[in-house]
């Protein structure tokens, strides 16, 4: 049946099913894909990123800090955003962790090159986006307590990349336990040889002494 | 419960307060004048419209109120919305060199104010003697039964004793639509 | 009797008054003219008829007012919850439960916004426009006869009234359009104007239609000529005969058009013209623009609702408990929401296809409905004249939405001006 108007009412049909539909829908649960922010927060994806953070080990944020302050994300980061201050101990020599670690996240871009060249898997990238606050200034520099995260943290958000990063370590630790392992058995087998071949030369001049 | 509101609208003749008539009839001069004075075409038009608007006002306070509304629907309705839209699409300024014959009459301009006010006065002489004079003044009361059925009454002297004219204008509108429609019409001569 | 015995008196006689709910805003009134005449008694000064007449305007004013802002805030909610349902969305659900407080928001958010006048507008004129524009729309609803006995203003001339009034917002459209000085502007309120005169003449025209069947133009004496039933049960509302049914779909969309809503609000598409000729206009003038439109968007709901579809009749004798005014509001009610719903579902028209659907479909129509009424009254309206009048609506529809609207765009009529 095609009378003209016809268009008109199957359309006006249409809307009005959707209307109903809409209310009454119990089979597509998702139907109405809008999501009511303040109270379903969005999924976010793993690789989702939005400023840096700062990881530690174990229990105790300044015990556990991977942080050694080699100051290399300083001078690599693009828009100089990190601001690092070495730490030295009672008599003024240096030790290897930040006193001051401040990052600007008003300027910081997210290009997470601070991430890629740090040696000690000690920076990563947060995905945390609800930063605002009442002042341009003071409160968008981040210090190091408020940088600090913890492992576990680390894992929630991101747990492929915390495993694999979990992994280096645990291998660089291995390693360097060998390493070392192997280092001071060559220095015992070196010392042994040297005091062996220093038994060696001291015997022949002790009897030519005593004749 | 209507017959309150009904008190300020739709009053017979000989009931009308003064104010009613002398209210829009100055607004009316005014507006008037100064559709004739103003120097901008858009507020002169305007103001024209304002004094469409007060001759409604007075069709209705002499108790026509069929011809009152009409008025403000043909009027302010469709012949100010032409004359809008006339002044709109026509460029202002081009009009007044070029094309005006009387450009080589340059009198003084005292000579144009005396010019002026001699047609003012002649006009309003005529006018004022024609309400004050006329032998029309003396009856002012509308027969008894217009007040009853105003618009049924229009209608039907509409259709029978007037009807000639009816046609006549009938035909006159056509024409002139057809006209509008044959200047409006895309050139297809190219 | 002193004051408290009075005041006693009143209140008891006021809660009587619910007993019947149909004469409730009409008895009201009486009991409040006789409130005050008897107070006026008591402190010893005879009221005069100006000042109870002057009282008892002021409160009808006021209740039809405020009324129709009421209508106008809902309206407002309700609009873009249905247009985002229909949409697979939520619409406003932030303000109130379901989002009702929504206008409070809006009416904050207008208010606080910044006047802003360009500096080349025409000052006059642009302070004139929003006024030209709301004082006709807000003088509409007063000829709407909302009850039995319940019209404010029962004009003989009613429904002219309502159209010459309508004109008046042409010219407000005009005037915002021409004192914005921006092109756009102008242009969009030349194409609003355009729209809204070529519209109006087959609105008008199934007014009339109405008009010759009841031969009156009171729209009090046009719901009376609607009562009753037939066959006992059946409403006899003019929409229910077959030229009260095109006449009522021709004035619906003359209605949509003339309150410049989708599918015909090219003139305030944001896709179209920014806001055409509301471009210049912010903050409060803005919202004043957007108020005078929606109350015009009810009125002339009532009015459909008055001339078509029964005013304050019920529709069956078995549900007329229901006061009358109820029912008003619940048929305008249904047309507003039957206009979001047109809204939608359609998308809106070019300026050209407008144009040709007034002048070339919507204007014989109307003729063709005048024609069919003029048949089903003079065939004494038995079932000869209900045959013929259908036929005299549908033969006429069915050609005309053949031929009106499928042009040929085949190879050989395509006329090319300029490929040479």
């Amino acid at each position: 049946m095609n009378f003209p108007g016809s268009g008109i009412i199957k359309g006006m049909a249409v809307t009005a099913r959707n209307i109903v539909g809409s209310y009454f829908d119990r089979a597509h649960a998702k139907r109405l894909t809008t999501e009511q922010y303040p109270e379903e927060r969005p999924t976010l994806a793993e690789a989702s990123r939005s400023v840096p953070f700062l990881v530690y080990d174990g229990e105790d944020p300044e015990k556990g800090m991977r942080c050694v302050a080699c100051k290399i994300c300083e001078k690599e980061c693009p828009p100089q955003c990190i601001y690092i201050v070495k730490d030295s101990d009672a008599n003024g020599k240096p030790i290897l962790r930040p006193k001051v670690f401040n990052i600007d996240i008003s300027v910081c871009m997210g290009c997470q090159i601070c991430v890629e060249v740090c040696p000690f898997e000690s920076i990563r990238m947060d995905n945390i986006y609800e930063m605002s606050s009442y002042d341009r200034f003071a409160p968008l520099v981040l210090h190091k307590a408020q940088l600090l995260k913890s492992n576990a943290y680390y894992h929630g958000i991101r747990p492929t990349e915390a495993t694999a990063t979990d992994a280096r370590i645990e291998a660089g630790r291995i390693r360097k336990e060998a390493a070392l392992k192997a280092a001071t058995a060559k220095v015992a087998a070196t010392k042994a040889a040297a005091a062996a071949k220093a038994a060696e030369e001291n015997k022949p001049s002790q009897p030519e002494q005593n004749a | 419960m209507h017959d309150f509101l009904q008190k300020i609208v739709a009053l017979p003749w000989d009931q009308s307060p003064q104010w009613l008539f002398l209210i829009p009839g100055l607004l009316m001069l005014l507006a008037a004048s100064a559709a004739v004075c103003l120097r901008n075409l858009i507020h002169s038009a305007l103001c024209l419209v304002l004094s469409f608007i007060c001759l409604g006002v007075l069709f209705m306070a002499l108790g026509a109120e069929f011809v009152g509304f009409v008025q403000l629907l043909v009027y302010v309705g469709a012949v100010a919305m032409l004359i809008l839209f006339a002044i709109l699409l026509t460029p202002a300024g081009e009009v007044a060199a070029s094309n005006n014959p009387l450009k080589n009459f340059r009198l003084s301009s005292a000579l144009h104010a005396a010019a002026g006010a001699a047609i003012t006065f002649l006009v309003l002489a005529g006018l004022l003697t024609a309400i004050f004079f006329s032998p029309r003044a003396a009856h002012a009361v509308l027969p008894a039964q217009a007040a009853a059925a105003p618009v049924a009454l229009i209608g039907e002297n509409l259709l029978t004793h007037t009807l000639l004219p009816l046609l006549g204008i009938a035909v006159l509108l056509t024409a002139a639509l057809v006209g509008a429609a044959l200047l409006a019409k895309e050139d297809t001569s190219l | 009797m002193n004051f408290l015995a009075l005041l006693k008196d009143t209140l008891f006689q006021f809660l009587g008054l619910f007993k019947n709910l149909d004469t409730l805003p009409v008895e009201f009134m009486r009991l409040l003219r006789e409130f005050l005449v008897k107070l006026g008694a008591l402190c010893g000064i005879a009221v005069p008829q100006w000042a109870l007449d002057l009282v008892s305007s002021l409160v009808i004013i006021v209740a039809i007012l405020v009324t129709f802002l009421i209508l106008f805030a809902l309206m407002s909610v309700f609009e873009r919850k249905l247009l985002a349902r229909a949409q697979n969305r939520y619409g406003p659900n932030r303000v109130g439960p379901c989002g009702i407080l929504q206008p409070v928001a809006d009416g904050i958010k207008m208010l606080t916004k910044e006047d802003l006048v360009p500096r080349a507008a025409d000052k006059v004129v642009h302070y004139l426009a929003p006024i030209v524009m709301v004082a006709p729309a807000l003088m509409l609803p007063v000829i709407l006869p909302y009850g039995r006995d319940m019209v404010a203003v029962d004009l003989p001339v009613g429904i002219l009234f309502f159209f010459a009034l309508s004109a008046g917002a042409e010219l407000a459209v005009f005037m915002a359009g021409w004192a914005s000085n921006n092109k756009y502007s102008i242009l969009g309120a030349m194409r609003a104007i355009a729209q809204m005169i070529s519209y109006e003449l087959p609105l008008v025209t199934s007014a009339l239609v109405v008009a010759l069947v009841a031969g009156s133009l009171s729209p009090a004496a046009l719901v009376a000529a609607q009562g009753g039933y037939s066959f006992g049960f059946l409403p006899r509302w003019f929409v229910c005969t077959p030229w009260g049914f095109a006449a009522c779909l021709l004035f619906y969309i003359g209605a949509l058009s003339e309150s410049n809503r989708c599918p015909f609000d090219l003139p305030e598409g944001e896709s179209e013209i920014i806001a055409g000729h509301l471009t210049e206009y912010s903050g409060f003038k803005y919202a004043i623009f957007f108020m005078a439109e929606y109350v015009g968007m009810f009125a002339i709901n009532g009015l459909l609702v008055t001339l078509f579809l029964g005013g304050y009749q019920a529709p069956f004798p078995f549900l007329e408990w229901i006061p009358g005014w109820c029912w008003f509001f619940a048929k305008l009610w249904a047309v507003a929401l039957s206009m979001v719903w047109v809204r939608t579902t359609l998308p809106r028209f070019r300026i050209d296809q407008m144009m040709l659907f007034a002048w070339k479909f919507m204007l014989p129509m109307s003729f063709v409905a005048l024609l069919a009424a003029a048949a089903w009254y003079y065939a004494g309206q038995g079932l000869a004249g209900w045959v013929l009048s259908a036929l005299i609506v549908v033969v006429p529809y069915l050609l005309l939405g053949t031929f009106c609207f499928t042009r040929h765009h085949s190879a050989t009529n395509r006329r090319y001006l300029y490929s040479e």
